[in-house]
């Protein structure tokens, strides 16, 4: 039984609502969810089920339109956009399927972004992007610019810069779902990595059936209510 | 704040996209530039045409235009003998009559041209002390005296208005006697000849005005010479004055180089937006990328706005480059006279300016579109 203190983010009753021309769209409702400290959560479920929303209202991306997040015992469901923005930077490493790496910079400066909006000497920075790319295997390609890396490397550079700022939570959007099978088992055995030594709670979207049995846990959705929970 | 060098890097994206809006700058800031050369150029020629101790005598109800002006053989002699406090240099009263003509002149190449054509005696030299001549001598009868912007006025090479050559004035042969300077006036564009020849090419009796150039004398003086000799029909009006009215005269002249340069400026700022639309359209997700990473809306904004100000900046300098190398000492011409277009620093500080407007105006629309998804929208892009 997990106690409070362990729980990095809990949902209670969370509903989100959004029009789309007259008609009112609810890809989630009233859920309720509980994420351990060094989680690694799978959820799965068709596309429309509310995967996506529920990723991006855990790592403050979006809002949900009632019912609480807390995220390590503080309420970010109401922050201001500012303040949310701050939090992200903090708290939060982004892993998205087409990795979003900003083209016109080097791996080391994509890895280096999340640390600009810290107050961090430039050896510092460099000290932690250095070791961000070795962890994920790529110590060699710093001075790589996105286009001179294959997929699977690609996503590694992604998951340096999700990690490099230390965030708590992880929360990766179908990270294997543009790679081949090599760099997907490559990749999820990385995350299983960042949870056991790390101790990183990763909370990942997923379609592919062996990609969830990476994780710890599998969550179902369905039109915007969990199903069931697998262990 | 996002590195300097994301924007940096972000112009070399799309480098047809980035010449595109280089090119529109550097005109933009270049059509600016020549227009406020050309208006700072032609301010400048006519507040330095006039002097403040020269008053011009014309007839009544000419005070807007020397040429249509008629004032009386006898007004300069009668100037000359009743005015107190007149210039005086070598016992020579400085009171010259003036005829401005404005005639058509056959050049030694057969060419005609329009010009501008001032009747003087030697005492013209007297009043208008801008006037040196660099080459030849004064004119005397069959004789003309070109100023040396003249040439262009009247469309020919310098090297066409050599003295010794011949101009003729209503088919009557006139030879060159020489070339003079009248630094930064209207009278550079000028072509001088004898008083009594041009009143007989211009078959009139009278002269255009008289100018008196004053020493100790008051401008009140000449006032109430004027209403004392009624039946001369005088008009006084100080020289500097009479220019800066002409000045006047040409304000839509110098609105309509504004308003077209504005509206140019206008339609490349649209243009940018096009092309800024395109550029940050292409980017959405990587825009909401950075914001999900942490970096906030302004911070973006920012970046884009540098990226779009760098652009318009190098624009900015080139069309500096192409103002400095097409405009500098570039002579336009108009009735009134030649002007020099000069590339000076308000010239130089209002292609900068407008340079940080077209950046700033153009970046901001297009920045604004791009920010305006929801994050979870702009990461699905």
């Amino acid at each position: 039984m997990s106690t409070s203190n362990d729980i990095l983010v809990r949902c209670r009753g969370v509903t989100k609502q959004y029009k789309k021309g007259e008609t009112l769209v609810t890809p989630l409702e009233s859920l309720d969810l509980d994420v351990p400290r060094g989680d690694f959560l799978a959820m799965m479920g068709p596309s429309g089920s509310g995967k996506t929303t529920l990723l991006n209202l855990l790592s403050g991306i979006d809002q949900p339109t009632s019912g609480t997040i807390e995220f390590d015992g503080m309420e970010i469901q109401d922050l201001p956009r500012r303040k949310l923005a701050g939090w992200r930077a903090r708290h939060v490493g982004y892993i998205f399927q087409l990795y979003h790496l900003v083209p016109v910079l080097t791996a080391f400066e994509n890895v280096e972004l999340p640390l600009l909006l810290d107050d961090m000497s430039r050896r510092d920075r460099r000290e932690r992007v250095e070791a961000a790319l070795s962890l994920v295997g790529l110590a060699d390609r710093v001075h790589h610019y996105p286009r001179e890396l294959s997929g699977g490397q690609e996503q590694r550079v992604a998951i340096a810069r999700a990690l490099v700022a230390d965030p708590a939570l992880l929360v990766a959007d179908e990270p294997t779902g543009d790679l081949d099978r090599e760099a997907a088992d490559a990749i999820l055995g990385l995350l299983q990595t960042l949870v056991r030594e790390q101790h990183k709670t990763v909370v990942m979207v997923t379609h592919d059936p062996r990609a969830a049995d990476a994780a710890m846990r599998i969550l179902h959705l369905e039109k915007g209510r969990l199903q069931e929970a697998a262990v | 704040m996002l590195p300097f060098g994301y924007a940096v890097r972000n112009l070399y994206r799309n480098k047809t996209r980035l010449a595109q809006t280089l090119a529109g700058s550097a005109l933009v800031v270049l059509l600016v530039m020549g227009a406020q050369a050309l208006n700072a150029g032609m301010r400048r020629t006519l507040n330095a045409s006039g002097s403040p101790d020269n008053v011009m005598l014309l007839g009544a109800g000419s005070e807007e235009s020397v040429q249509r002006s008629e004032v009386s053989e006898q007004a300069a002699g009668i100037a000359e003998a009743s005015l107190a406090g007149v210039a005086t240099v070598m016992d020579t009263r400085a009171v010259s009559p003036e005829i401005f003509h404005m005639a058509y002149l056959e050049m030694p190449d057969g060419s005609i041209s329009r010009g501008m054509v001032r009747g003087v005696t030697h005492r013209a030299l007297l009043t208008h002390r801008r006037v040196s001549i660099q080459e030849g001598i004064f004119p005397g009868p069959g004789q003309m005296m070109v100023g040396r912007l003249a040439w262009k006025r009247l469309g020919v090479t310098p090297d066409a208005l050599e003295p010794g050559t011949t101009i003729l004035l209503d088919e009557i042969p006139f030879t060159l006697s020489g070339i003079f300077a009248a630094p930064g006036t209207v009278m550079e564009s000028e072509v001088w000849m004898d008083l009594n020849d041009l009143r007989t090419a211009a078959q009139r009796e009278t002269v255009s005005s008289v100018v008196v150039r004053l020493e100790s004398g008051e401008r009140e003086d000449v006032e109430i010479f004027a209403r004392q000799r009624l039946d001369l029909e005088l008009s006084p009006i100080g020289e500097k004055e009479y220019y800066e009215r002409l000045a006047a005269f040409y304000a839509p002249v110098r609105s309509m180089t504004w308003i077209t340069a504005v509206l140019i400026a206008t339609a490349a700022i649209f243009a940018g937006f096009n092309t800024l639309y395109a550029a940050f359209a292409s980017r959405v997700r990587e825009i909401a990328t950075l914001q999900a990473i942490g970096f906030r809306r302004s911070a973006v904004l920012v970046s884009l706005i540098q990226e779009s100000m760098m652009t318009s900046l190098l624009g900015a300098l080139l069309g500096s480059v192409l103002a400095s190398i097409l405009l500098t000492d570039r002579l336009i011409h108009l009735s009134t006279g030649t002007f020099r277009l000069t590339v000076g620093p308000e010239t130089l500080f209002a292609g900068i300016i407008t340079g940080v407007i077209l950046g700033i105006v153009g970046a901001l629309p297009p920045a604004f579109r791009c920010l305006k998804p929801s994050l979870p929208q702009a990461l699905r892009d």
